[in-house]
């Protein structure tokens, strides 16, 4: 008799892991068919919230914006991934090692903090658009119509496009397109032709993603949307909660239950995609990747267009927020030089809470990055290699907590906190909250781990095996010391996540468990606009901090 | 609960005037506000006892920092444990502990005033009459258990800069005439809460309509002038200031006061026809686990003392009227007269959370955004 | 050491049979070559002994020792069944040095740490890299590397050692060296070994008994000579050696020996399973067997060269006729146009 059941830990992790995950998606579903809140002894069984939300004009819209939304920045999201990918991995576009980490900084910055960012800085009366009032004599924009905010949602999701095509064209073969330059075509057509055709199946992953991604935005359209009252779902689900005058978790439920309706079917065909994707690498050509592609007279024009989509979608909205942390008043009439001051920052210092607050937030990146990191890995570790049905459920729960919007996830978290009567006493501290992000990052941080190990030769686990190690022993001494670097590249990316986090724990904030994110959102709220652009600044440098650090290791920021 | 009853019955009796001169004494050295039972000490020493107070308030905490402050320079011994959240936030967690019966806020600060009027009669309010009530309006308290604490005006804002000295409304018929004669000048320029969004757009606009009679035009001329509808006062300001909007309607005076503070480019207007008054109200939770130091900062809140840091250090308005400042009871008063409309901490505010109700007025306001 | 047998194993991979009912022994101190070309199931057999992959029927044992029964359900892991496996790509674990890959398998024995690099050093003794004990795998040749893949499975002294394509991935020159030197180790320490390789060449010069695979089943086995100079199939013909293919008809057949008619000629051979007149037969003869003659006789047939190659050592000739090409080796050079080639009857077999 072994002292260590390996089968039966495993299952027990998946267990542990399938609890923590679906239990608040679990509690969401039956809360929307119930006439009340669950928790009130008088909640009955009932289909009125899908009679009210069905019935309700703006739901629809709210679907109709949302899908809309969706695919349009998707349409541009795709296109503008794809070629950037192939200029970065295939080309010699100049100044490729610098601008790399840069295409990914989108990823890595709190939405609400470059809503806010766009409104300073290209609003009505932002500090561009005057600047161009005074050129042209009118604003050649508007920030807040909902082309504007396709454009920009589209533009934001470039990196996850990119993310995709360029792992997939640094897999192809150098052949397949020496072949078609031997005939005589230039570099853009070879993208067009060759290259991009060859990685589809990545592209429309990244693709998917982004649609599904359009799902559950929720920063961009609140603050953009906001002038217009242009709704979307994530937001209709913030406007339920006044609609009846007491928040009506039934109605906010049957939203969520929406929203997973649409997104549960766009997993299944990420998946598929994802194995032709594997398909097609192992149908790639062969050879040695010989010297990138000349672009010649076009490289110039190339990196305009680089520097441009990073320009819009990162240099000026970071510009604005940083503008308005160091002035009183900005728009029109206010001439900026006049109210210059670093006030905001030294206010900062006066409230425990925001100290707290910034601390907490370095502190859940690093400690809590790590321990998620570590629980990542283990699950990833039990299911690695292992060829069976409960691989392929884990990977399906792990991505539940995603399709919901993380408000409604952290608002599920603190009902789990406060009725499963052993955690009480947690859920005032921060392990509430890494708990929370844990589990709406588990995907992420799964892919990332798990996509280290799968790096690991299989022949390399197997060696170790038939010398007698069992399987502890191999994910001990083989796997996991030749994946130490690549976890600390996870946790390095995990702690940008967590750092950037905004939604999921606005519901779990109390004293003590204060995260930048959710101060944001609720210095918002209350108006104190100073504090928040500074903060949005600190936030933005202790990430620009984590993204330096990971240059510095040559981190490849890759999901 | 027992021990809660017991309080209340202890501080009646107290109040009756069963006092002895030995309490009285010592209640003189500790410094007991005027007017306190003198048995008032042995509150604050359960208080103590208990060590800290739970807070759930809808007040920022960059507000109310002066406060906590000052709360605990006057009762060493009693920690704040102050949790800002919003009006929505603050309820959906209350309600949440209280069925989980874990505990959590002890006492329950919040601008919704219609959210708290309901958490109240539900029953999740603790009856505590507070040695204050004679110093605060009529109005201002309900059931023995909801008390108001502030006095903020609902105001207009405007931006000095692009608001012409003559187009400046002083009061709503201003304000609507404005809009009729200067639509196309002002489309697009004016904001408000959005009703629909916002639980405290909600309730100024109702009462608008119980106060104004040409409520209702004044609404349509905003859906032709294509009302701009925030579910923040910051974002409203901060868009006022910015000159994006350049007006801001229904806007809680003591937010407009403290920005103007920082930027005398905002201009602050008390309408001389009525000017709303809405208050941040607070009640004890039944469920309290610290009840005496609750009762502590309930007074403390009520007190001159805090009245005076709320008046003086955190804008909010003093509803008191022996205090002086600017944001205080006294100057609104002297700034518009009686046009100074209370929204009283009363049943009448559950009115706006009866669900067909509600629907019917939201139905209406929309066709008014469209200008019918 | 008793003897590796393996019995009627049966492996599936989704709806594909990968084996469908193989048997053999490894005899104590013999060295057997699995051989058959990509997907006929010989790295499958290797895996399955092994314990990587798992069969769902048969018997794979040593001795009274049993792996697997696929009846009885035993099913060994593979960390449990003490083998050595040196795996076609080595499988060294790069962030270990060269010792410490060797040590691995003593280490988890429980070896004491003296013991262990005694018994480490000199594992890496016996394949001559006791100098590098140090060095970190990326740092060594490929034919160290692959030295002390061998080391680190012989070192825990298994009972049988598994070879998957051991020299697939040495450049030609190197690979004629390591097959020697491969041979004599483990035959100098009477090691039984089972070794699998697609080049007919190399797992002739390794093993003493060769198993040809195809298709999941053994078609033939035997000892090099057997399966070279007595094929049962056409498939074992052609997949050993450098062959003629000569397609025709089978014209004539007393015992073994047959008649095959190609065109209007008869080239008599030996019968390899032919057994209707008139029906379609091919007739193989390896080039080095195919003569010049001087004239015409019996099993000769004259054709024009169409091509000649300089080979180095030797010359390869191709010679047409209509419809037939015959490719041929000679020691010199020879002279072009039309020319008499016999095909010896005892080196034609006709299937």
């Amino acid at each position: 008799m072994r002292l260590f059941n390996y089968g039966l830990f495993r299952l027990a992790v998946i267990a542990i892991v399938a609890l923590a995950v679906l239990a608040p998606l679990v509690l969401v579903f039956y809360q929307s068919f119930l006439d009340a809140p669950f928790f009130q002894p008088s909640a009955k069984l009932s289909l009125d919230a899908y009679d009210f939300v069905t019935s309700d004009s703006d739901f629809w819209d709210a679907f109709a914006n949302s899908v809309m939304l969706a695919a349009g920045m998707t349409a541009i999201a795709v296109p503008l991934g794809a070629v950037l990918a192939f200029l970065m991995v295939r080309t010699d576009l100049p100044g490729r090692a610098l601008l790399e980490p840069l295409l990914l900084v989108p990823i890595f910055i709190s939405a609400i903090v470059l809503a806010f960012g766009y409104v300073v800085a290209l609003g009505p009366v932002g500090v561009f658009s005057i600047a161009a009032k005074d050129a042209f004599g009118f604003v050649p924009w508007n920030l807040y119509s909902f082309p504007s905010l396709i454009v920009i949602a589209g533009l934001m999701h470039v990196p996850h496009v990119y993310l995709y095509t360029a792992a997939a064209l640094r897999g192809l073969g150098a052949d397949v397109e020496e072949a078609a330059r031997v005939i005589g075509a230039p570099p853009w057509r070879i993208a067009l032709t060759v290259s991009l055709p060859m990685v589809t199946p990545a592209i429309l992953f990244g693709g998917v993603l982004v649609f599904f991604l359009g799902f559950e935005l929720f920063g961009l359209p609140l603050v953009l949307g906001d002038p217009q009252g242009l709704l979307v779902l994530s937001t209709y689900l913030y406007k339920l909660t006044n609609k009846l005058g007491v928040p009506s978790y039934q109605l906010m439920a049957v939203v969520v239950v929406a929203i997973v309706a649409i997104t549960a079917p766009l997993v299944a065909v990420q998946r598929r995609l994802l194995k032709s994707a594997n398909r097609y690498v192992s149908m790639r050509g062969k050879g040695v990747r010989s010297d990138l592609m000349r672009l010649g007279g076009w490289r110039w024009p190339a990196l305009a267009i680089v520097i441009a989509w990073f320009t819009v979608t990162v240099a000026i909205p970071l510009f604005g927020i940083g503008l308005r942390s160091v002035v009183t008043s900005w728009g029109e009439g206010v001439r900026l030089s006049e109210v210059l001051t670093l006030a905001h920052y030294g206010d900062l210092w006066d409230y425990p809470n925001v100290v707290r607050g910034i601390f907490n937030t370095i502190g859940i990146g690093v400690i809590g990055g790590a321990v998620a990191v570590g629980v990542y890995t283990l699950v990833a570790l039990v299911v690695h290699r292992w060829n069976s049905g409960w691989t392929r459920l884990v990977d399906y729960i792990v991505m539940a907590p995603r399709a919901m919007p993380g408000l409604v996830a952290g608002l599920a978290m603190l009902w789990l906190f406060l009725f499963i009567k052993p955690l009480n006493p947690l859920r005032a501290t921060m392990i509430s909250v890494w708990l929370a992000y844990t589990v709406v990052w588990f995907a992420y941080g799964m892919r990332l781990v798990s996509g280290t190990l799968l790096q690991v030769g299989p022949e390399l686990e197997e060696a170790a095996r038939v010398a007698g190690a069992t399987t502890g022993r191999i994910q001990r001494d083989v796997t996991v010391p030749l994946v130490r670097y690549g976890i600390l590249a996870s946790w390095l990316l995990v702690f940008l996540i967590f750092a950037r986090e905004y939604s999921t724990g606005i519901y779990l904030l109390a004293p003590g468990t204060e995260v930048i994110g959710s101060l944001l959102v609720s210095l918002w709220g209350t108006g104190a606009i100073d504090m928040v652009s500074a903060l949005s600044v600190i936030n933005v440098l202790i990430i620009g901090l984590g993204l330096a650090i990971a240059m510095r290791l040559g981190v490849r920021l890759h999901a | 609960m027992d021990f809660a009853n017991g309080i209340r019955l202890f501080t009646r009796l107290a109040s009756v005037g069963a006092i002895s001169l030995g309490l009285a004494a010592v209640a003189a050295a500790q410094g007991l506000p005027e007017g306190y039972p003198a048995n008032y000490q042995a509150t604050i020493d359960a208080a103590k006892k208990e060590g800290k107070v739970v807070v759930y308030s809808s007040t920022d905490a960059a507000s109310a920092g002066p406060l906590l402050k000052d709360f605990q320079a006057a009762f060493p011994g009693i920690t704040v444990e102050y949790n800002d959240l919003n009006s929505t936030e603050l309820y959906n967690r209350f309600i949440s502990e209280a069925a989980a019966n874990t505990g959590g806020g002890d006492l329950l600060w919040s601008s919704a005033m219609d959210l708290q009027v309901k958490l109240v009669t539900d029953g999740y309010g603790q009856t505590y009459v507070s040695p204050e009530i004679k110093s605060i309006p009529d109005w201002a308290h309900f059931k023995d258990q909801a008390y108001a604490t502030t006095y903020e005006p609902v105001t207009f804002v405007y931006n000095k800069r692009l608001v012409p000295a003559g187009d400046v409304p002083k009061n709503h018929d201003d304000l609507l005439k404005l809009l009729q004669t200067k639509t196309d000048a002002y489309k697009g320029k004016v904001t408000a809460y959005d009703p629909e969004r916002s639980g405290v757009g909600f309730l100024f606009f109702t009462q608008d309509v119980k106060h104004y009679p040409r409520a209702w035009d004044l609404n349509k001329a905003f859906g032709k002038a294509q009302l701009k509808l925030y579910t923040s006062a910051g974002a409203m300001i901060e868009r006022v200031t910015s000159g994006e909007h350049t007006i801001g309607y229904g806007i809680f005076g003591s937010y407009a006061l403290a920005r103007q503070k920082k930027d005398p480019n905002l201009g602050v207007v008390l309408p001389n026809d009525y000017t709303l008054i809405a208050t941040r109200v607070a009640f004890i939770a039944k469920s309290a686990q610290h009840p005496n130091a609750a009762k502590v900062f309930l007074d403390y809140l009520l007190s001159k003392r805090g009245q005076n840091i709320i008046a003086n250090q955190a804008d909010l308005y003093s509803l008191r009227s022996d205090v002086e400042g600017e944001a205080t009871l006294k100057a609104v008063e002297k700034a518009i007269g009686d046009k100074a409309k209370p929204i009283p901490v009363s049943t009448e505010l559950l009115d706006s959370l009866d669900q067909k109700k509600r629907l019917e007025f939201l139905k209406q306001w929309q066709a008014a955004m469209k200008g019918q | 050491m008793p003897d590796l047998v393996i019995d009627d194993l049966h492996v599936r991979l989704g709806d594909n049979d990968i084996l469908k009912g193989v048997t053999f022994t490894v005899p104590q101190g013999q060295i057997v070559a699995l051989l058959g070309p990509s997907g006929s199931g010989k790295t499958t057999i290797l895996r399955s002994v092994a314990g990587l992959e798992q069969p769902y029927r048969g018997v794979i044992r040593i001795g009274n020792g049993v792996f697997f029964d696929g009846a009885k359900g035993i099913n060994v892991p593979a960390e449990k069944r003490g083998l050595g496996l040196v795996f076609q790509s080595y499988a060294l674990w790069p962030h270990r040095t060269v010792f410490e890959n060797v040590a691995y398998g003593l280490k988890l024995r429980g070896v004491a740490r003296e013991e262990l690099a005694r018994r480490a050093k000199a594992a890496l003794a016996q394949i001559g890299l006791d100098h590098l004990g140090e060095r970190y795998p990326h740092q060594l040749s490929g034919g160290q590397q692959q030295r002390v893949a061998l080391a680190r499975a012989l070192v825990y002294e298994p009972p049988v050692i598994l070879l998957d394509e051991p020299l697939s991935n040495l450049d030609a020159k190197l690979r004629e060296e390591a097959r020697a030197w491969l041979r004599r180790l483990i035959t100098s320490l009477n090691l039984s070994a089972l070794c699998v390789t697609h080049d007919q060449v190399e797992a002739m010069a390794i093993a003493d008994r060769v198993l040809l695979l195809e298709g999941g089943k053994i078609v033939q086995s035997g000892t090099p000579t057997e399966l070279y100079s007595a094929p049962n199939s056409l498939f074992a013909a052609e997949f050993m050696g450098a062959n003629n293919r000569i397609q025709g008809t089978l014209e004539a057949l007393t015992g073994t020996d047959a008649t095959l008619r190609v065109g209007d000629r008869s080239l008599r051979g030996i019968a390899r399973g032919v057994t209707r007149l008139g029906s379609s037969a091919t007739g193989v003869i390896r080039l080095e067997r195919v003569r010049l003659a001087d004239g015409p006789g019996e099993n000769r047939i004259a054709m024009r060269r169409a091509a000649s190659m300089y080979l180095g050592e030797r010359y390869e000739h191709v010679f047409e006729t209509d419809g037939l090409s015959v490719r041929i080796f000679t020691a010199a050079p020879i002279e072009g146009g039309e020319r008499w080639l016999e095909f010896p009857h005892d080196a034609l077999w006709i299937f």
